[in-house]
């Protein structure tokens, strides 16, 4: 694992050290037999969800967390926001403690879970910003003020009268994550802002992210699936599973140094005629091909130079695997036994 | 610090946000807004003629209980819990709330969760139980002064004892998992005992109707105070009204340590 980044607590937005949080949870196995026998004699199953994670996040930063299913990154959003109380470890946003100071905290962070809406399905998003400005103790004039900022820039001035039962998931999200920043948040936590959105939708919402991030200085920890998110919006990613951090780095850094594999694409005047160790031919067809090159046996200077020298080329384009590819690898090299888990019996 | 205006734990200007807002939700289905209003007024005046009937032919006294109480009874609890599930109408969604996961946008704003949460949703049809409950009250009994300011007075104590005895039979969802079931039917025990005349229990059904179903706070209690008012009675009722709202607001402040989340997908409705 990479080493941490180190930050002082003071200048960093997020600051988390050693922080454990567990669920015990109830096993039933199939059928109405085993139901009755989980009355009498219930089975535990403790599952460590995060497992003394510690990091920093630094103000101004757009940071990617990510993992599989079930890695623990809700659950450490939902440490970091107060909506969770921590087992242990010490957690501090902006310099507060979430689940002690959450009222205080919930008035500079602004939040975007894409499975929980925060505007009312009945009534137009403008209803909804109405009342949230209200929440946010935001007064009349400036209320009305940052929802004209806030309509130009995300570009839902038609939005604002419409039902939001009636608007597209992709206006929606729009218009969720103008309401999140309706009362000038620090830090913007937003959980699968993209999901289920076609690639025009989420280029808009990616757009968005990066002028908020660069034009009001916020603060975005993002957690997505889409390794375009990550690609196109994050300088730092953080691969969490298991509940633990199992790589902490630049987004660069990771394609360039995690694995040490390079994709060579050629265009060539005549077929491939090319053998060397420490490389694969991928695919040859025609006058195009594909190799793959193993950076630990050989280097891709090496490469490069016999295959100009070997071969007429045409075009030629030297990549590292696509992002996919090296989270899929990272969860893959961390699929070890669960030691945070067990299961015991006893009473509920 | 950008955010602009005082802060605090919860404004009332807050409460008329919410009953606006929720009234501009429920118009934006007219005719359904209509038929849930007039609908309950309309069930609700089936039971008058049910009591009427009954007093006919058993006499004018059921135990000490006349008509007029008995409709005193009616008029105070219809219009408690209409204005309970108007003004507080997620009171009896509170283990929903939780074991959905919904819960997590109340702790994401910046108010205190319990009347965040009770505040934020109107329960239409309970317009027309709270209008219901004035027509009864002023059809069957003198408007006088002191007869309206009682009636006030009891309406306000049904509403905030029907709000915390939910509170407290749904905070159990914190600690079992999903307890909805169970708020459910008791709190429709303590409304169903709570319409008959008090003086028909006997044993520990009347310590149950003191406490865990307190359907006597609601019921048989204010129609004593109403007929003959003691300052004394008054007084312990009121600290055992606000005795049962202590616990409900300790219960649901104790679960909420033990919240869990939830990942739902849903929006708000």
């Amino acid at each position: 694992m990479k080493p941490q980044h180190a930050t002082s607590a003071v200048a960093s937005a997020v600051s988390v050290r050693s922080l454990r949080k567990e669920f015990r949870t109830k096993q039933k196995l199939p059928g109405l037999g085993a139901a009755f026998r989980s009355l009498v004699h219930p089975s535990i199953r403790t599952i460590t969800a995060v497992d003394g994670v510690s990091f920093e996040v630094e103000r101004g930063e757009i940071l990617a967390f990510i993992g599989p299913n079930g890695a623990g990154k809700s659950t450490t959003i939902k440490l970091l926001t107060g909506i969770l109380y921590p087992d242990s470890g010490e957690v501090r946003v902006l310099g507060l403690d979430p689940h002690r100071e959450r009222r205080a905290l919930a008035y500079r962070i602004g939040t975007v879970f894409g499975q929980k809406s925060q505007l009312w399905f009945h009534l137009p998003p403008s209803d909804s910003f109405s009342l949230l400005a209200g929440i946010y103790d935001i007064d009349r004039e400036r209320a009305k003020r940052r929802i004209e900022f806030l309509t130009e820039v995300f570009g839902i001035g038609d939005l604002l009268t419409t039902p939001v039962r009636k608007l597209s998931l992709g206006q929606r999200i729009r218009c969720e994550i103008a309401a999140s920043l309706l009362h000038e948040p620090e830090i913007l936590f937003l959980d699968e802002p993209t999901i289920g959105l076609d690639v025009v939708v989420k280029e808009r919402i990616r757009d968005l992210i990066r002028t908020v991030n660069r034009e009001d200085g916020v603060t975005v920890f993002l957690t997505s699936h889409d390794a375009g998110d990550i690609e196109k919006i994050c300088r730092r990613v953080m691969v969490v599973n298991h509940g633990r951090i199992v790589w902490n780095g630049s987004v660069n850094e990771m394609k360039y140094t995690l694995l040490n594999r390079r994709i060579v694409s050629l265009k060539l005047e005549a077929p491939l005629v090319f053998s060397m160790e420490g490389v694969e031919i991928v695919k040859s067809k025609g006058y195009a091909a594909k190799l793959e090159v193993d950076l630990t046996r050989v280097t891709i200077e090496s490469v490069v130079s016999t295959l100009l020298r070997e071969n007429k080329i045409v075009d030629i384009s030297i990549a590292a695997p696509p992002l996919e590819e090296i989270i899929a690898s990272i969860y893959g090299r961390t699929e070890a036994p669960v030691d945070g888990e067990q299961t015991t019996d006893g009473d509920e | 610090m950008r955010t602009v205006g005082r802060r605090r734990a919860f404004p009332v200007s807050l409460i008329g946000r919410y009953l606006r807002f929720n009234l501009a939700a429920a118009i934006e289905y007219r005719t359904a807004f209509l038929v849930q209003v007039f609908g309950m007024a309309l069930n609700n005046s089936a039971f008058i003629f049910f009591w009427l009937i009954l007093f006919e032919r058993i006499g004018s006294d059921i135990r000490g209980y006349e008509f007029s109480d008995v409709m005193f009874v009616w008029a105070i609890v219809a219009s408690g819990y209409g204005l309970a599930v108007v003004v507080m109408g997620n009171a009896s969604q509170i283990s929903r709330i939780v074991y959905t996961g919904e819960l997590d946008v109340y702790l994401l704003q910046p108010k205190t969760v319990l009347p965040n949460v009770l505040f934020s949703r109107m329960v239409v049809s309970g317009i027309g139980d709270f209008l219901y409950g004035i027509v009864l009250f002023v059809a069957t009994h003198p408007v006088t002064a002191r007869n309206v300011a009682l009636f006030v007075v009891f309406v306000a104590l049904v509403a905030t004892l029907m709000t915390a005895m939910r509170v407290l039979y749904h905070s159990l969802t914190f600690f079992f998992g999903n307890a909805e079931a169970f708020a459910l039917t008791a709190s429709d025990l303590a409304v169903s005992f709570v319409l008959y005349p008090g003086s028909i229990f006997r044993g520990p059904a009347v310590w149950l109707l003191h406490s865990l179903v307190p359907a006597a706070l609601m019921g048989y209690i204010p129609v004593a105070l109403f007929r003959e008012f003691d300052p004394v009675r008054f007084g312990l009722l009121i600290l055992a009204d606000g005795a049962i709202v202590v616990i409900a607001i300790a219960a649901f402040h104790l679960g909420l340590r033990r919240y869990e989340s939830g990942n739902r997908i849903g929006t708000r409705t």
